[in-house]
C-alpha cells in the first residue's frame, strides 16, 4: 500500500468516526424511554464486541505459537489479550455508567451481565499475571498459550450465553431480537454499524502497530 | 439537541482527534524505522 493511499484511509477513518460522534449526539436518542444516556449504546456495544474479537485473536495466535514456537506469535497472542482487556475495562466502565442512569446503581452483583464481565476481567487478569510471573520466555509462552486456549471458551459463554439464560435487567435485544431481526430504526442502525466498523478498524490498527514495533525490537536485538 | 450534548460531542471529538493524532504519528514513526533497516 502506497503512503498516500495509507494516509487517505487513515483520514477516512478519522472523518468516519468523527461523523459517528457527531450523529450519535445530534440525532434523537436511540431509546426514548431511557433518554440521553442511551446514546452510550453506540460506544458500549463496540467495546464489548472488540473484547470478544481481541480474545479470539489471542486464541488464534496462542494455537499458532504452540505449533511454531516463534516469539512473535507469542507476542501477538499477548498483545491481543492486552488490548482485549483494555476494551473489556472500557465496556465495564461504560456499562456501569449506563447502569447508574437506568438502574440507579453503578454495580449490582446479582446482575448476570455485570458478574460475567467481572469474571472475564478476572480470567484475563490471571492470564496477564501468570505470564508476568514466569521469567523463562519459552515456558511463559507455552503456559500462556495453553491458558489462553482454555480461557477463550468462557468468553462467548459469559458475553452471549450466561446473560440470556439467567434473569437479567440488561437488554438482550438491543441489536437483533430472538428471530434475528433488527430491533432499531434505520438511522440508529447506520450510526451503530459504522461505529462498530470504525472501532474494529482502530483495534486492528493498534494491534498491527504493536506487532510491528515488537518485530522491530526483536530484529534489533538479533543484530 | 440539548446544550450539554454539544459539550459531550465536542469533548468526544477532541479526545478522538488526540487518539488519532497519536496513532497517526506512531504509524509514521514505525514506517520510518522500517525504512531505516
Amino acid at each position: 500500500m502506497t503512503s498516500m493511499v495509507r494516509k487517505a484511509l487513515q483520514f477516512g477513518l478519522f472523518l468516519l468516526l468523527a461523523g459517528v460522534i457527531w450523529f450519535s449526539f445530534s440525532t434523537p436518542a436511540p431509546q426514548q424511554q431511557i433518554g440521553q444516556a442511551s446514546r452510550i449504546f453506540y460506544y458500549h456495544i463496540p467495546m464489548a464486541w472488540l473484547t470478544v474479537v481481541a480474545y479470539a485473536v489471542s486464541l488464534i495466535f496462542s494455537i499458532k505459537f504452540l505449533r511454531t514456537k516463534r516469539e512473535l506469535d507469542d507476542y501477538r497472542a499477548l498483545w491481543a489479550a492486552e488490548i482485549g482487556t483494555m476494551f473489556c475495562v472500557l465496556a465495564t466502565i461504560s456499562g456501569s455508567l449506563f447502569a447508574k442512569v437506568t438502574w440507579g446503581v453503578y454495580w449490582n452483583w446479582s446482575e448476570p451481565r455485570m458478574l460475567s464481565i467481572f469474571l472475564l476481567l478476572l480470567i484475563y487478569g490471571a492470564y496477564l499475571a501468570l505470564r508476568a510471573a514466569i521469567p523463562n520466555p519459552e515456558r511463559r509462552g507455552i503456559l500462556g498459550a495453553v491458558y489462553s486456549i482454555f480461557a477463550f471458551p468462557t468468553v462467548p459463554f459469559f458475553i452471549f450465553v450466561m446473560p440470556r439464560i439467567m434473569p437479567s435487567l440488561h437488554p438482550t435485544n438491543s441489536v437483533v431480537n430472538q428471530n434475528l431481526k433488527f430491533t432499531m430504526g434505520l438511522e440508529v442502525r447506520l450510526i451503530f454499524f459504522v461505529s462498530l466498523f470504525c472501532f474494529t478498524v482502530i483495534f486492528f490498527w493498534i494491534y498491527f502497530l504493536g506487532v510491528k514495533l515488537h518485530r522491530l525490537k526483536l530484529e534489533h536485538a538479533e543484530s | 439537541m440539548e446544550t450539554s450534548n454539544y459539550t459531550v460531542l465536542f469533548t468526544n471529538l477532541i479526545i478522538w482527534a488526540g487518539i488519532f493524532l497519536f496513532l497517526f504519528r506512531l504509524d509514521k514513526k514505525i514506517k520510518d524505522l522500517e525504512k531505516m533497516k
